[in-house]
């Protein structure tokens, strides 16, 4: 007889937590639809919709033509009108074509209404930056976040794919959930039993006493490669998946940063107004002597050029720089 | 003479792949060109074929198991009672190319 213990996790595909996490609460909840671009018989562009129509059928997961703003419309409506939908927008950078029904109708409806209408909404889309150009790489989260009444999720691992897709389609919404394309080509353990991770909650992924780094979605893996190589001359990080962007987990941050005493934050996207310029000032309210650096995306368009694309968006290198000058120039 | 069947590569993006379906059990003679094994990346199958005939000896990962490029799969040999190695150090000198489609 063996003696191992009983596994508790297995092992999956990024695409296959999400996947699912699709299954569970269609399962479990009929009023969950899936909206978008060649997500029925073909998949979805990253295989995350594989096997969907054939056991949901094609009343539940729904081919749309390429019209973003009707698509996240048809979303919004029928979510009022008291379906859960998810609409899959591609490429984030198209969900610019459907912020006017995500900002003005979803994500305000609740407070129009004095609550009477709730719009339990999930838009899913894949930001990050992979060798496809100026239109078709952007992060805009950050956009997001400024938006009162939009909650805003973004997950580094397969696990919390899973976890907070499972999250994003029990709450009363709306929600945007954001992968990465690099991400689609991770591995990870996944429970076994049914788990949900709470929007608003950060994950502790390293720990560490000189510094802490903050990011989110693929900058958190960077943001890791960073901290193993900082701890070969001598510096410790701590290392915050944000895993929520709206809400924000500051208390998580502020713990840490006093404990540590200065931050780095870490994006993909633009640093003026983004994620980590956010972060910084709330911080600060909290915590006035914190030394904070910023690390993200030069100010230009990702480039097709792969050269040019890599030179844009943050790497190690860039991280491990801001960290050693940020401690360096303030150290006693 | 002995052959180790190891995961292919390099295919872009894939560090690791699990193993979907084994077209035949230990024992099993395969003609070239024959198809061994199916493999699953993130979003793709990757077929394994045989580059010349060879008799399947042992699996090292079994189906739904998860391999590392260049890793060992499976031990093939010309002869189905040549004697097997005895260490996985063994193996990786005997990697050989397998055809994959």
């Amino acid at each position: 007889m063996s003696s191992e213990p009983p596994k508790t996790s297995r092992k999956l595909f990024f695409r296959e937590a999400i996947t699912r996490a699709l299954t569970e609460e269609m399962a479990n909840n009929p009023k969950v639809i899936l909206l978008g671009q060649d997500i029925g018989k073909f998949g979805g562009s990253y295989k995350e919709f594989v096997g969907l129509i054939d056991r949901f059928g094609s009343t539940r997961v729904l081919d749309t033509p390429v019209a973003e703003a009707a698509m996240v419309g048809l979303g919004v409506g029928a979510a009022a009108a008291g379906l859960h939908p998810l609409v899959s927008i591609t490429y984030m950078d198209f969900l610019m074509l459907g912020l006017d029904p995500l900002v003005n109708y979803a994500a305000k409806a609740r407070f129009k209404t004095g609550g009477q209408i709730t719009v339990p909404l999930v838009v899913k889309t894949t930001a990050g930056a992979k060798g496809q150009g100026v239109v078709h790489s952007q992060c805009i989260e950050a956009w997001l976040m400024a938006v009162p009444g939009l909650k805003v999720v973004a997950p580094s691992t397969a696990a919390d794919a899973y976890g907070l897709m499972k999250a994003a389609l029990r709450d009363p919404g709306p929600v945007v959930y954001v992968d990465h394309k690099r991400l689609f080509a991770t591995t990870g353990e996944v429970p076994l039993a049914e788990t949900i991770i709470p929007i608003g909650q950060a994950a502790i992924r390293r720990t560490g006493d000189d510094v802490t780094i903050v990011a989110h979605s693929w900058m958190v893996r960077i943001a890791l490669e960073a901290a193993e190589r900082l701890q070969t001359e001598g510096i410790g990080c701590d290392v915050i998946d944000l895993r929520s962007l709206a809400p924000l987990d500051m208390a998580t941050i502020t713990q840490s940063v006093a404990r540590t005493g200065a931050m780095v934050t870490v994006e993909e996207g633009q640093l003026t107004c983004g994620v980590g310029t956010e972060i910084a000032f709330q911080l600060r309210e909290h915590l006035e002597n914190a030394r904070i650096a910023r690390v993200g995306a030069l100010p230009a368009p990702v480039s097709s050029n792969p050269l040019l694309e890599a030179a844009c968006i943050p790497d190690a290198d860039r991280v491990i720089g801001a960290i050693r000058k940020l401690l360096g120039s303030n150290s006693a | 003479m002995i052959y180790a069947l190891t995961v292919p590569g390099a295919i872009e993006d894939v560090n690791e792949v699990r193993v979907l379906e084994w077209h035949g059990q230990p024992g099993h003679l395969f003609a070239a060109g024959e198809l061994v094994v199916e493999l699953e990346t993130h979003k793709a199958l990757v077929e394994v074929r045989a580059g010349h005939a060879g008799v399947l000896r042992q699996i090292l990962t079994p189906e739904g198991d998860w391999q590392a490029v260049g890793s060992a799969l499976a031990i093939l040999s010309d002869e189905p009672s040549e004697p097997l190695p005895e260490s996985a150090g063994d193996l990786a000198a005997m990697a050989v190319e397998f055809e994959i489609n």
